[in-house]
């Protein structure tokens, strides 16, 4: 499919499912404290542009930060782990811990740690997303071919070049793929960090200050849910962009593709 | 004079297997050398332990004189390997120049790997992927990335056996024509009687396991070989004595 015809299905899908939102709230009377037509959600968004749009720059600024040094320290670290199955073994349950552990427990903690303002939201985005992207840098790296690695050596190549020429690249597909699962991590911990941290600013704050769905500003709360899911469409989009021009050779960009001559 | 490889009681175990006994073997400077056998007859063992992939358990090894480590790390070992192992993020360009690019402090004074794809016939598929490639066309390359080394020797593990019965032997056609003309020493591991007689010098030819050499054969035929040599009747005669010496190999 054309890039053309894939927004215009996703607009299609959004405008079936709004609709129906819509006409479940208006046909049953549900209560504004349950949930809000969607139309009443995208009015307060159009009605504070600015105030929105401010909250959302900061929440895709945190969300962005964090997953980038989260992806710089997981390849570092996958990239140790990958050399050793018993490092890996050993990592395994810390690993896991960190991406079950609830935030809400801990985010307190960091927020007395690291002080108010970016750093604690920033510092809890790479923290959780972290594991995942070493999952992901791991499997793949595991995944270099081993003939390529036998005539890397049969020239002597080093680790570091190795690394550069052969494992890094063979895990491009599997990090990228797992980057989306982690962009949703990575906003959920954005919005969830912004609400906490003290600083006045973000999708986060906005929505806790809102006093949530029950009170009176319910259409800030439900705002700020649109948004971020709003954010979060535009980072997989800009991630498909970013497959399908650092995996072109790859099977998963191939279909449009030619093919092999057998 | 010193052969470009020589291998004096090599032996190899893994574990309690014996994939290797006592091996003596002399290969002289510019000769193409086959090693054929069963599978499992230890060849890609006795491969590995020349370019010093793998150690023997006991004998002594060298290449031109020195370790095979010595050689690998002067990159004057050009590596087949059984799969093409092209990197599929390279273009068919990049991948005949892999070799070169790793360790690009040692220097190496090989052919241009833009000619070699030309003369294989690969011109028109240079900034093409690995996947848009026939199995034939990518062990093609894999030979241009090993030969653009210019290494004095040149070690190929089975590189065709997994290629349709025609384009094998378009292979060898192909691989007699670039080595011929060339000083390098070919040291050439398959199952394939056709293709040792036609690519080779001498082929020596390994028991099942644990190998061991059950005989050396001169391939006496004129070069340069053409195709048409393997309707030869000294072709099928070279053919017929090593297939007796496969057989005496396999105690049959």
């Amino acid at each position: 499919m054309t890039t053309r015809r894939i927004v215009l299905a996703g607009l299609a899908g959004i405008a079936v499912f709004g609709g129906l939102w819509e006409l479940y709230v208006r046909l049953f009377d549900v209560q504004r404290y349950i949930l809000l037509p969607p139309s009443t959600i995208v009015g307060e968004l159009v009605g504070h542009p600015r105030l929105y749009l401010d909250a959302v720059l900061v929440t895709a600024r945190h969300a962005a930060v964090g997953t980038a040094i989260s992806l710089v320290v997981a390849v570092l670290i996958g990239a140790v782990l990958a050399s050793s199955r018993w490092l890996e073994q050993a990592a395994q349950p810390v690993l896991i811990g960190i991406l079950v552990a609830p935030w809400v427990a801990y985010f307190t903690s960091i927020v007395l740690w690291l002080g108010s303002g970016d750093w604690p939201v920033v510092f809890l985005v790479a923290f959780v997303t972290t594991p995942a992207f070493v999952f992901a840098t791991v499997a793949g790296m595991r995944s270099a071919d081993p003939a390529a690695r036998e005539l890397l050596a049969s020239v002597d190549a080093g680790r570091v070049e190795i690394m550069r020429r052969l494992r890094l690249p063979s895990a491009l597909p599997s990090i990228l793929s797992s980057a989306r699962y982690t962009v949703g991590l990575a906003l959920a911990a954005a919005y969830y960090g912004e609400g906490g941290n003290l600083a006045a600013s973000g999708l986060g704050y906005l929505g806790r200050r809102s006093g949530g769905a029950g009170s009176q500003n319910a259409e800030v709360l439900w705002a700020t849910i649109l948004a971020t899911v709003a954010l979060g469409v535009l980072f997989l989009g800009a991630l498909s962009g970013i497959e399908r021009v650092a995996l072109r050779w790859h099977v998963s960009q191939r279909d449009r593709a030619r093919h092999g001559t057998g | 004079m010193t052969g470009a490889i020589e291998l004096a009681g090599v032996t190899k175990t893994f574990g309690r297997i014996e994939a290797l006994a006592p091996v003596d073997l002399v290969v002289e400077p510019g000769e193409i050398v086959t090693v054929l056998g069963p599978s499992g007859s230890g060849k890609t063992t006795l491969l590995r332990i020349v370019g010093g992939l793998d150690e023997p358990t006991a004998g002594t090894v060298t290449v031109a004189g020195a370790s095979p480590h010595i050689a690998r790390s002067a990159k004057r070992i050009g590596f087949v390997p059984q799969s093409p192992a092209l990197l599929p993020w390279r273009t068919v360009a990049a991948n005949a120049r892999l070799l070169l690019d790793v360790n690009r402090s040692r220097p190496t004074a090989g052919p241009d790997p833009v000619d070699l794809l030309a003369e294989v016939g690969l011109a028109p598929f240079a900034d093409a992927y690995p996947h848009e490639l026939s199995g034939g066309m990518q062990q093609r390359v894999a030979l241009v990335r090993a030969m653009a080394l210019g290494a004095p020797l040149l070690l190929m593990d089975e590189p065709f056996a997994a290629l349709d019965e025609i384009t094998r032997t378009d292979m060898r056609h192909l691989l007699a024509r670039l080595c011929e003309p060339l000083a390098t020493t070919v040291l050439f591991v398959t199952h394939s009687i056709a293709e040792s007689v036609f690519i080779s010098d001498r082929v020596v030819v390994l028991s099942a396991r644990p190998g061991r050499i059950v005989g050396v054969e001169s391939v006496d035929l004129a070069r340069p070989r053409h195709p048409s040599l393997e309707d030869d009747p000294a072709f099928f005669a070279v053919e017929t004595r090593l297939r007796a010496l496969l057989h005496e190999g396999a105690g049959r």
